[in-house]
């Protein structure tokens, strides 16, 4: 861990959906360059709290987040905050690869240009080579970027939709579950991807896959039931955890 | 009343053969062996055998009665009067039926009263004949089931496999209505066509059926004219009103608009598409055409029509809204949540969103709609009978009269022309014309529709 | 992990050493992301305009016949003093005991007399200022009191469809001079008309009446739905319950689906060949109506039906079959219970859209002028949205309220029909 102030804080961020209180008073801070994985059984919070940090709950009419989560020290959830400037600065991959139906240039280019951040036709062919060579797809895609992204593989939608994150150049990019819906050997390339990534942006990633958070992170947050049971060093989580449960979920118990 | 007489005799039976069959099953159980089948279902049995020979052939018999009549009125001597087979003819017939009948107390022809007594002589036959057949077939049928049900018969498969029947032959109903229309359409379209070819009546320029020159009647039945005028009102003028709105009514309703402004709202969109065509057809004739008009002399156009495209237009487009809506509605709501997600997770505003990402993803499901919608709007009458004109005119002027297809299907068919002449087969040209575009424009909509709906499955 | 799995790592040509960050505080982008919001919140408005003028449109069209037609509602009468003892009707206490009683008045002369009162009134046109069914007033009053033919008495009598209407709005310039005239002395008033909702149609529109065509419309909907309820569950029973996957059931399908969107005109145009030409029943007759608009209706209520049906979830048939039910009664014990809400609604929606249709009963000749309410399905009969239609034709200025007043009354049926879906809808909807 380095001395530099952690990129992202959040402090008791407590969720309610309605009348359900889906987090409750969890605190997590993701430094520059690490890669924080968020672990924990299926409904125990870690992807509402995923959502919170680029305010994606604000799609959900019912939900009611509290507490308080900060960007380079800026209160996102402050009323000068603008929603747009957020998520173009704290990028997100979701769970199910969700190209949209559109070509494969106009996919990477989609961000930049509503973003207004390519001052010509060179300009945005750089940048959508760019995030394309660093999602590793590149190689793959470069003879046939006006083919639609639907029509790709599972794996390689996702990792269009990782460059389609990376072309407005965020600061954070948050993964919810990248793998979930690709085979082992995309998985193993998203991985590599995730890996090559660090030091450039800090990365939030949601997985129920432990031996992947092993792999990907440095630090691991242990979630159940809405609460924050464990977060610190992986190595520490995964060989010597100091709560019961995070015992009992990584030995497999429950989960 | 006799038929009604006779039906209630007949379910009378059958409900009589119901009660019995059904009691005498009961006493079968005794033996205290399990049989397939309930009492219910042994009295089903019969009371089915009872009821359904009969009725099926009362109403095989209703198709050829009349005719029979007929040719028993023709055999005797005062038929020797008649004049050749005609209108006349025709006319004399049916008034000496209604007469024979009591439903009608004068005649216009003094023939008709002639032929009376005979008509209600014969009918009086028949219809002995045939309550006296119906009855056999009642008896004959329910002592057949009566004598088939003994302790161990499968009167249950026996019934079910006559339920089956009812409900194939309730859904080729459907078949039969299709068929139904499209051989009145083909058959009185082709007498028309033997008058007038084709290519004169679609694409011949001019049409007023009003005066008909019988020489050569396809010069003033060119429906070019009127084959214009609906597409200028229903797929031009309506759509310019329907689709934006309706599709900005949908695009708010379920993006912007809280969930409770949504309970409300789309109920009353629902209302909109619930009022009665008729109304929206007084409404432009009385409150929007002349509107229309003002506005047009206002502007300078002298000479606008109180009968005006642009009338008839605007008031179907508004009817078209809530359709166009829903079906956009629809298909928004088919395109996956997460491609709203990805867009706004990079920062892209909600109108950006829609705009950009849900709109083009939606596009072929609009498309279909919008298609189903022009088919509607082309096959409306009610706005366009008393909105639009009677006269017609090519014209690409919105406050010029124009006519359409449905409007002059009305008016060719409620003058006061006898069947068979070329003023009234025309409507059925024009209907078959409506009914073939009108078909094509659903199917090619249905496919896009369907087409999308798979794309997101 | 095998560097292989990914062949080309961050090698792009224009890859700068390190990273800079977008600088979203300049003026440039800040002024991008305003504009930006103008945007959004200009898109918004459209969307909030194009609902509310939607439904501005609905309230305009609403209003609009309900300021025009709730005077259809009320008719305007005038005082009129009758002395029926002076007129010595030769009618004796006798005569006017049971059906003859009609018939006596009329002969012995009761009109002109009414008419005669009225001028002496009123002026010379002041037999203008009665309805032509004025007398009947008095005729009935009469009836419920035979006293009055020996004394004086007053009566409240319609006016004439002029007076009405220049009494209640804009009329024309001799009708306005006359209720100018007649207003100060106090003896025009507003009643409710009674006539309006019990009788039928009538040249003159102060006795026209909604009763007639409302008639017909019942009795054309029971056979619409006589027929096209059973036809449609059974159709959509076999086609959701029973039917193979074969050729015969996709032309089946493809038929219902067409046949929901085939222009209600067409239908009638099927009427005409079919049910009056090949089959030679009545024009004008409910049982042709009802025919036709059964045709139409039927595939609404299958397509509805079988949505009902599908939403029956398939664990309910399994626990049917499970227990040894055959198929059909799995189908009538369970499924169809189920489903029935949902049939219901449909049902009602087809049955509203065809109590407001129009068109194809103008071809099956529903357009005649039928002065008496039918008494049977096969009576020549007219229904509420043709009795529209034909006043709205007529160029009499007293039809122009009563169009609007029939066209309340059909709305209010309408709304009502629909208003009881939408609860069914809402009452009935489960969550499986």
């Amino acid at each position: 861990m380095s001395n530099t102030p952690p990129k992202m804080t959040a402090s008791h961020v407590t969720v309610h959906y309605g009348t359900k209180r889906a987090i409750d008073d969890v605190s997590i801070d993701i430094d520059q360059d690490e890669v924080v994985a968020f672990i924990g059984p299926s409904g125990c919070g870690k992807s509402t709290f995923l959502r919170t940090l680029n305010r994606m709950n604000d799609t959900v009419a019912s939900a009611r987040v509290e507490g308080d989560i900060r960007l380079d020290g800026h209160d996102i959830y402050a009323p000068d905050m603008d929603v747009v400037q957020l998520r173009a600065r704290v990028g997100m991959v979701f769970q199910k690869p969700n190209p949209f139906p559109k070509s494969i240039y106009e996919n990477v280019a989609y961000g930049p240009r509503i973003h207004g951040l390519a001052q010509s036709k060179s300009d945005m062919d750089g940048i959508v080579e760019r995030s394309l060579t660093r999602a590793g797809l590149w190689a793959e895609v470069k003879d046939r970027l006006s083919d639609s992204g639907t029509a790709l593989s599972g794996g390689q939608q996702q990792r269009l939709c990782i460059a389609r994150a990376i072309a407005v150049d965020p600061e954070v990019i948050l993964m919810d579950e990248p793998c979930s819906a690709l085979d082992p050997i995309a998985t193993a390339k998203i991985e590599e991807l995730i890996h090559e990534l660090r030091g450039r942006y800090a990365i939030a990633i949601v997985t129920h896959n432990m031996q992947q958070a092993a792999r990907v992170s440095q630090r691991t947050a242990f979630f159940h039931l809405g609460t924050l049971v464990e977060f610190g060093r992986t190595s520490d989580i995964f060989t010597n955890p100091r709560q019961e449960r995070t015992k009992d979920y990584i030995t497999g118990r429950y989960g | 009343m006799p038929a009604t007489a006779l039906l209630f005799i007949l379910v009378g039976l059958s409900l009589i053969g119901w009660l019995t069959a059904r009691a005498r099953a009961a006493r079968f159980k005794v033996a205290g062996q399990r049989f397939s089948s309930l009492p219910g279902h042994f009295g089903w049995y019969v009371a089915l055998w009872t009821i359904v020979p009969p009725l099926i052939f009362l109403a095989i018999w209703s198709t050829v009665a009349p005719a029979l009549v007929t040719d028993a009125v023709l055999s005797t001597p005062a038929a020797a009067q008649l004049p050749p087979p005609g209108f006349d003819r025709a006319a004399i017939l049916s008034e000496a039926r209604e007469l024979g009948a009591g439903r009608a107390y004068g005649a216009f022809h003094g023939l008709a009263r002639l032929l009376a007594p005979a008509y209600a002589a014969a009918q009086d036959r028949y219809d002995w004949i045939a309550t006296a057949a119906a009855l056999l077939l009642a008896f004959a049928g329910g002592a057949f089931a009566w004598t088939r049900s003994k302790p161990g018969f499968a009167a249950r498969t026996r019934v079910e496999r006559i339920v089956m029947g009812a409900l194939l032959a309730a859904s080729l109903i459907a078949i039969l209505t299709t068929i139904g229309i499209v051989l009145s359409l083909v058959w009185e379209a082709g007498r028309f066509f033997q008058v007038v070819p084709v290519h004169e009546f679609l694409f011949g320029t001019h049409w007023s059926p009003q005066v008909i020159d019988a020489r050569d009647p396809g010069a003033s039945l060119g429906a070019v004219p009127l084959f214009w005028g609906t597409f200028f009102i229903g797929a031009v003028i309506a759509m310019i009103v329907a689709i934006p709105f309706g599709l900005m009514s949908a695009i708010y309703l379920t993006q912007y608009a809280a969930p409770r402004t949504r309970r409300w709202m789309k109920p009353i969109l629902e209302v909109l598409a619930g009022v009665p065509t008729v109304v929206y057809g007084y409404f432009a004739a009385l409150t929007v055409a002349p509107a229309v008009r003002d506005l047009a002399v206002a502007m300078g156009i002298s000479w606008a029509s109180s009968e005006s495209a642009l009338a008839a237009g605007l008031v179907m487009g508004v009817m078209i809204i809530p359709f166009v809506s829903s079906m956009a509605d629809d298909s928004l709501a088919a395109v996956p949540s997460s491609m709203r997600d990805g867009s706004l997770a990079m920062g892209a505003t909600s109108s950006e969103t829609i705009r950009k990402v849900m709109l083009p993803a939606a596009l072929p499901g609009v498309v279909g709609g919008v298609l189903l919608a022009i088919s509607r709007a082309v096959g409306e009458t009610m706005i366009v009978v008393m909105a639009a004109s009677g006269v017609a005119t090519l014209t690409l002027n919105p406050f010029a009269s124009t006519t359409t297809v449905t409007r002059q299907i009305v008016d060719l068919l409620t003058g006061e022309a006898e069947f068979d002449s070329p003023k009234t087969l025309a409507a059925f040209a024009l209907g078959l014309t409506l009914f073939v575009v009108t078909l094509l424009l659903n199917i090619v909509a249905l496919t896009v529709v369907k087409k999308y709906r798979e794309a997101y499955e | 992990m095998s560097k292989s799995l990914v062949a080309q790592l961050p090698t792009g040509p224009a890859e700068p050493a390190q990273r800079v960050p977008t600088d979203w505080t300049t003026g440039a982008m800040q002024g991008r992301i305003r504009r930006r919001y103008a945007a959004e919140r200009r898109f918004r408005l459209m969307g909030l305009a194009a609902v509310t003028l939607s439904a501005g449109f609905l309230a305009f069209l609403l209003a609009t016949m309900l300021w025009q037609g709730i005077g259809g509602f009320t008719e305007t009468r005038v005082t009129v003093p009758v002395d029926l003892g002076a007129a010595k009707l030769a009618v004796t206490p006798a005569q006017l005991d049971g059906r003859g009683a009609d018939l006596a008045l009329a002969g012995a002369g009761l009109e002109g007399i009414v008419d005669t009162s009225a001028s002496r009134a009123y002026g010379k046109d002041g037999d203008n200022l009665l309805s032509g069914g004025a007398w009947l007033t008095v005729r009935e009053a009469i009836k419920a009191d035979p006293s009055l033919l020996t004394r004086r008495a007053t009566f409240d009598l319609p006016v004439a469809s002029p007076i009405d209407v220049a009494y209640k709005g804009k009329g024309a310039p001799e009708a306005e001079a006359m209720v100018a005239r007649l207003t100060p002395r106090g003896v025009l008033s507003r009643s409710l008309n009674t006539g309006f909702l019990d009788s039928a149609d009538s040249t003159d529109p102060t006795r026209v009446g909604i009763w007639g065509a409302f008639k017909g419309s019942l009795l054309t909907m029971l056979v619409t739905l006589l027929l096209a309820f059973p036809i449609g569950v059974l159709s959509a029973l076999y086609l959701e319950e029973y039917a193979p996957r074969n050729r015969w059931t996709d032309i089946i399908e493809v038929s219902i689906n067409n046949l929901a969107a085939v222009p209600s005109i067409i239908f009638g145009l099927l009427g005409l060949a079919v049910f009056l030409g090949t089959f030679g029943l009545p024009r004008s007759a409910p049982i042709v109506g009802g025919l036709t608009l059964a045709l139409m209706t039927m595939p609404v209520i299958v397509i509805a039906g079988r949505n009902a049906i599908k939403a029956v979830p398939p664990s309910i048939r399994d626990a049917a079959l499970g227990v040894g039910a055959s198929p059909i009664q799995v189908v009538f014990h369970h499924v169809l219970p189920l489903a029935l809400p949902g049939i219901l609604t449909g049902t009602i929606i087809g049955m509203a859209r065809a109590l407001g249709e129009t068109a194809p009963l103008l071809l099956i000749g529903m357009r005649a002028f039928i002065a008496a309410p039918p008494r049977g399905l096969t009576d020549p009969a007219t229904v509420l949205p043709v009795q529209i239609f034909l006043w709205s034709d007529q160029v009499d200025r007293g039809f122009v309220e009563k169009t609007s007043a029939a066209i309340i009354a059909l709305l209010v049926f309408l709304l009502a029909m629909n208003g009881l879906a939408i609860y069914l809808r809402n009452r009935f909807e489960t969550r499986w």
